[in-house]
């Protein structure tokens, strides 16, 4: 079952989870080098096209999320999909077998209150934490990060606040550290208040976990950054942690007709046939 | 002040969900408020809060007909903050459709559930479509995704329940398999039947389209009994209108 795409699985796969505090699936560089890294990832299961899959879920399966995944990974090395589950009855799929078949699976943002509910509705926690001990790399931005800790902070009521998460990650994480500081504020109250310690990631810095032991801190964008926020007796202390810099890559290469496309419409600009 | 009467006007399918140019169903349900501008709260988080079911709604329940609202689940940082107080504010609440099973657990995650039960005994009017038309009853057919399944509703209503019941649509002999397993008796409509209960009483089936119907499913031993229910074709005596083909929105016939 489910390995057409890959090799065999080693006896122990190693358990990779990629949390990012916050990106988009724009050209714009830092974008560009999460992308990378995504794929990279993927591509370290050793198959020669990985397939990569999105679990739109959190956002309520908004054709915004998935068609800029699309658009990011569309044209890759690689073979992107998207599971919406709320779209199941336009396209129906076998879940569990479709899920287990990726090299990757990505998690895009939104609602974690949601997305855990309606996660729950269909039973796919289950799939994942099977994934994930299979190899498969799960990676997420924002409630798609948090998902994977015991706890984050959500705003999916509205205010920030303290939310259960899948428990596969220890402690806790928060997200959109610089750009949210209520969230930040609420963050540091409840580890004060007893949340499980963890993580507070900037938009464009990330943790990976591969395997067992601390995370590798990364950062696709200058002055991102990645901290340990953990309770000390009477204070909760914030410290930044090395990260290794993304650089972005060259934006793809245009396909042959779109470079045709523009080449000629250039030429007709220069000419002065149009305005 | 609302009438205490507990109503719920479940549709097999239709409404501008699915029946553009036909308002029969929805000028009905407005109706029952008995208000000069009813409140009217719509609720499309089976659709995961699609945006162009949202704009629709809009357009059907145009303000110069009553108060029109929306709660999006999955962006709560925009509209009421008070989910509660404004659903209990309500004289009509619409559920659209799509997943039931993400519906009912998105529902459970804000506590939704259990302030649609108190909205409905303090007299506020549920009703809905598909996969809001299923939430309301014990047990129901969902045949949204892959094979018809059997699922747990929020049990206002003690009965089981299956839309979309179109002769040829598979959803019958699956909806019979279940009763004859133990599923609770129930009742089935088809897209534009839509059955009225007063209280836990089924008061009335009423259409919006000539042939459509109701029925009423019975297990007797290991036998099922199905009636056709009659129905009032709420289009009088004017010409019949063409059934129309459901919209671009497929989330919504498919519960």
């Amino acid at each position: 079952m489910g390995f057409a795409n890959g090799p065999i699985p080693k006896a122990t796969p190693v358990r990779r989870i990629l949390a990012l505090g916050g990106h988009e699936f724009s050209s714009r560089p830092p974008d560009r080098a999460v992308c990378e890294l995504l794929l990279r990832l993927a591509g370290e299961r050793g198959v020669e096209r990985p397939r990569i899959c999105i679990l739109p879920t959190a956002s309520g399966d908004t054709s915004d999320q998935i068609s800029s995944f699309y658009s990011a990974f569309g044209e890759r090395h690689c073979e992107p999909s998207d599971v919406s589950l709320f779209r199941l009855g336009r396209r129906p799929l076998e879940l569990r077998d479709h899920l287990l078949d990726q090299d990757l699976i990505y998690v895009g943002g939104g609602s974690m209150l949601n997305l855990l509910a309606v996660w729950e509705a269909h039973d796919i926690a289950s799939i994942l934490s099977l994934a994930w001990r299979q190899g498969i790399v799960l990676a997420g931005q924002s409630a798609g990060a948090m998902c994977w800790f015991e706890a984050g902070i959500t705003k999916s009521s509205g205010k920030p606040l303290a939310a259960a998460g899948l428990g596969m990650l220890e402690g806790s994480l928060c997200v959109h550290y610089n750009n949210e500081p209520e969230r930040r504020a609420a963050y540091l109250d409840a580890v004060g208040d007893g949340m499980p310690s963890g993580y507070g990631l900037d938009d464009y810095a990330g943790l990976l976990w591969e395997g067992e032991g601390t995370p590798a801190a990364v950062t696709a964008r200058r002055g991102a950054r990645a901290y340990r926020v953990s309770r000390r007796e009477d204070e909760v202390a914030e410290s930044p942690l090395p990260a290794r810099f993304l650089p972005a890559p060259a934006p793809a290469a245009l396909r042959e007709d779109i470079a045709e496309f523009r080449r000629i419409k250039t030429m007709r600009r220069r000419a002065g046939w149009l305005g | 002040m609302k009438t205490a009467e507990r109503q719920i006007v479940a549709f097999g399918g239709g409404g501008f969900s699915m029946e553009s140019g036909n308002p029969l169903l929805d000028d009905y349900v407005l109706g029952l408020t008995r208000a000069e501008r009813p409140r009217v709260c719509f609720l499309p988080s089976a659709s995961g809060d699609a945006d162009h079911y949202i704009v629709r709604f809009y357009r059907a329940f145009s303000a110069h007909r009553c108060e029109p609202s929306h709660i999006s689940l999955f962006r709560r940082e925009q509209g009421p903050s008070d989910l509660r107080r404004h659903l209990l504010s309500q004289d009509l609440i619409y559920v659209g459709g799509g997943s039931v099973v993400s519906l009912l657990g998105v529902w459970r995650a804000h506590g939704i559930d259990s302030i649609l039960r108190e909205a409905w005994e303090s007299g506020v009017i549920l009703c809905g479509l598909s996969a809001g038309s299923l939430c309301w009853f014990a047990e129901a057919v969902s045949g949204f995704h892959g094979e018809p399944k059997r699922l747990r509703g929020l049990g206002l209503l003690p009965f089981s329940n299956c839309v979309h019941y179109e002769r040829g649509a598979g959803r019958g002999a699956a909806y019979h398999g279940f009763l004859r397993e133990g599923m609770c008796g129930g009742y089935a409509a088809e897209d534009g039947a839509a059955l009225h209960f007063t209280g836990e009483e089924l008061s009335r089936v009423v259409a919006s389209r000539p042939r459509a119907r109701g029925y009423r499913l019975d297990v007797a031993g290991s036998r099922v009994v199905e009636m056709q229910i009659a129905t009032t074709y709420l289009g009088d005596r004017e010409a019949i209108p063409a059934a129309p083909l459901p919209e671009a929105l497929s989330t919504a016939p498919a519960a």
